[in-house]
């Protein structure tokens, strides 16, 4: 009976903590886009104080005041709102990771997402009190980033993650080139992201050649993300005609990523076109009556969802790393993630 | 392996970048920059030294300082008519950082909307202008295109306001309707007029001083007295602008009247004529069928300024690279509008497209047409709305039919 309650207790405490590490995933998202959204209209300073809001405390911020004020204060004071909320979900990971996670690392790895939110939120403080952007440029780049940290707990937490640690395909060798390039994309992502970053966040007296070179360098890991994207694509169709049972799972991110890949190249020629205009207008006469509209909705959306798709695209590479890892690399071997982390569900 | 090297280099050298900002002590620091490129024009022009001539606009620009303000903390020059024709607090609102004061006021609304392109200074070296064509606007010559005013002559309020506020299709350079529109920001419009021509008075009187300086010899002493010379001269210009708009006359009664009818149709057979006719000379730079494919290949004024007045031939190959450390951008041509497209850059109304017909567009090739006033020869004002009404025919989807018994 007692055993019985035990295992009925882990297993719940199993799926409050897998729900909790999902969740903070999915907050983290519209809190990106709200942050881009911040971005795309220079929202930054539309609150000057921090972590209060016009000396009111964060939560006791007039509603009226917020929802019906100035656009610019709607959208930094709810990205703050948003952030707030991010946090209590890492709090809350946080203590069931350590109440209910019988891995040592996952509860290690949960206070790292804390602190990783709370030094994310710290940045976006600093940015404000000491009105710099190149701190929000790093703020820009920190919000993936925890992004892609909080997948790879959910991806952690989740029954895919556990099942694959027991039933582990020990073929040596045979998925390694699928498990470099997946670390290959997911590296050559966040550095897209960075220089995405740079050029959102750019100085305002930042030299013309200069912010050609980044638009430049931002081009060609556009096309070193494709290139990979397609490969890893590739490689996953390839290997699961092969053996559909143990490479399936990995058609999941693989064919996301191929999706979001189709979605940010197209938002990546309109962010160009809702800034800059030019070539297509000489291209196609229809458009050289395009006026762009400054600040527009939908010039914004198209901006602020391009940046949103970055990090989408770190952190499906995230998922596709642990999927991949957590099926072809063997245990026995020393350099697998499993490995690292702790092997399986009893780590 | 080449390419992969050059990436990596520039890889390497951008994240070294992270983190740093300009070289100032302050994070909002921002400092004018130096009318580099007019100084050493002018030095190429009488054969002198051009890196002497920075350190000349160096010295003007911080001499300014005292008279404009920073980029910060704007001030009206010391001189009588300054408050009649700028408006201090609208500048104060657009200069410096982005945000809100603690009164929820906004600040630096020039920086959120117009700095990417434009640059701090106005000087059309944002960020992105090398991907623009044409450039960014410099206003520091104080030469401004979509007018209603001659040629020579400044642009009403209202003038910059209509550019504003429609923005000009095809370009970069957006439609600000929607802040018009919305009650938060209703003035940022009207204030960014203002700082357009704060920025636009400052830089000429920048100029003007280094001309002074360069080739009159004039030196610059704290107690001189031609500065202030210069900017009530300047700012006076911009004061008369508002008397000197035209007058656009009663649209004739075709224009109204509906696609097809007859006086529509002679009218607009007439305007064709006028178009491909030595008197106007349109179909030169404009083509035949007003497709922008003429013969022409001329440089605006700005671009004319550093080279062919520097004794530059800005068609030969490389030769503007001299200028390049002085900030220069390659010179590209301009291009000719193709009326095919309906896309009228400084507006696509009759008035509008009769006023550019008469006044021309400054700082370009296109000249302003004879007209027929104070028993002056040119055209008559019926004819410049024949004009009028086949330019607008050809951007029409109706242009492709022929007009007035055909081709």
């Amino acid at each position: 009976m007692t055993m019985e309650t035990g295992l009925q207790e882990k297993v719940i405490g199993g799926k409050v903590v897998s729900w909790l590490a999902f969740l903070a995933m999915l907050f983290i998202f519209p809190l990106i886009w709200v942050g881009g959204l911040v971005t795309t209209h220079d929202a930054g300073m539309a609150v000057p104080d921090w972590p209060g809001t016009y000396g009111y405390n964060l939560f006791l911020y007039p509603l009226a005041t917020w929802l019906y004020g100035p656009f610019d204060l709607l959208i930094e004071h709810g990205h703050r709102l948003l952030g707030s909320w991010v946090g209590f979900l890492a709090i809350g990971l946080c203590g069931a990771a350590w109440l209910y996670e019988p891995r040592g690392w996952y509860r290690w790895a949960s206070v790292g997402l804390l602190l990783a939110v709370i030094a994310q939120g710290l940045l976006g403080g600093f940015r404000v009190v000491f009105d710099e952007r190149t701190i929000a440029m790093l703020h820009g780049c920190g919000g993936p980033l925890v992004f892609a940290y909080a997948t790879f707990m959910a991806t952690a937490a989740s029954a895919d993650w556990k099942r694959q640690g027991v039933s582990i395909d020990t073929t040596g060798g045979v998925g390694k080139g699928l498990w470099r390039l997946s670390w290959c994309l997911l590296v050559a992502t966040i550095i897209q992201l960075v220089l995405g970053a740079q050029l959102r966040h750019a100085l305002p007296d930042t030299r013309p050649a200069t912010f050609m070179a980044m638009v430049h360098l931002h081009l060609t890991f556009a096309v070193v993300v494709s290139v990979l994207i397609i490969w890893v694509a590739m490689a996953v169709r390839r290997k699961e005609l092969a053996d559909r049972r143990v490479f399936g799972g990995v058609r999941k991110p693989a064919n996301w990523l191929l999706l979001l890949l189709v979605v940010q190249l197209v938002l990546g020629i309109g962010t160009w076109f809702v800034n800059y205009s030019l070539p297509w207008s000489e291209l196609f006469p229809g458009l050289a009556r395009y006026v762009i509209a400054a600040k527009g909705y939908w010039e914004s959306m198209v901006v602020t969802a391009h940046q949103a798709t970055g990090s989408l695209l770190i952190s499906m590479s995230v998922w596709l790393v642990c999927r991949v890892g957590r099926r072809f690399v063997p245990l026995a071997q020393t350099d697998g993630l499993p490995t690292m982390l702790g092997s399986g569900m009893n780590g | 392996m080449r390419l992969i090297r050059k990436c990596g280099l520039q890889l390497v050298a951008l994240i070294s970048l992270v983190g740093c900002g300009p070289t100032v002590e302050k994070p909002h620091g921002y400092s004018y920059s130096p009318n580099g490129l007019h100084a050493a024009s002018l030095a190429r022009d009488s054969q002198e030294d051009m890196e002497s001539a920075s350190a000349v606009s160096l010295e003007v620009a911080r001499y300014l300082e005292g008279m404009f303000g920073t980029l910060d903390a704007p001030m009206l020059p010391d001189v009588e008519v300054a408050a009649g024709v700028l408006d201090i607090q609208a500048i104060e609102r657009c200069a410096g950082p982005v945000g809100r004061r603690e009164d929820k006021i906004e600040r630096g609304v020039y920086r959120k909307h117009c700095v990417v392109c434009h640059g701090l200074s106005g000087d059309g070296k944002g960020q992105s202008a090398m991907f623009l064509e044409p450039y960014p606007r410099d206003f520091r010559r104080g030469t401004f295109k979509y007018k209603s005013t001659p040629v020579g002559s400044k642009p009403t309020r209202a003038d910059l306001v209509r550019t504003l506020r429609h923005g000009i299709p095809g370009t970069a350079m957006p439609s600000y309707r929607a802040l018009e529109e919305s009650e938060e920001f209703a003035e940022d419009v009207e204030d960014l007029v203002e700082y357009v021509r704060f920025l636009s008075v400052r830089g000429e009187v920048e100029r003007r001083m280094l001309t002074k300086i360069q080739r009159d010899g004039e030196t610059l002493e704290p107690t001189s007295q031609w500065p202030r010379e210069i900017v009530q001269s300047v700012l006076q210009r911009w004061q008369e602008a508002e008397e000197l708009e035209l007058e656009v006359p009663r649209m004739p009664s075709w224009m109204d009247e509906e696609e097809h009818s007859q006086a529509r149709e002679l009218a607009i057979a007439k305007g064709r004529e006028l178009f491909g006719s030595e008197l106007t000379a349109c179909s030169k730079c404009h083509g035949e069928h007003g497709q922008g494919d003429g013969k022409s290949q001329d440089y605006d004024e700005w671009t004319k300024d550093w080279t062919i007045l520097a004794g530059i031939d800005p068609r030969e190959r490389g030769a503007w690279k001299e200028m390049k450390p002085f900030g220069a951008l390659k010179p590209v041509t301009v291009k000719p509008r193709n009326f095919q497209w309906g896309a009228f850059h400084g507006g696509g109304d009759a008035a509008s497209i009769f006023r550019r017909i008469v006044l021309g567009i400054e700082g370009t090739p296109m000249p302003p047409v004879a007209r027929a006033l104070n028993g002056n020869p040119g055209l008559t004002d019926d004819e410049i709305w024949s004009l009028v009404g086949y330019v607008m025919h050809l951007g029409s989807e109706d242009s492709s039919k022929p007009v007035g018994g055909g081709e």
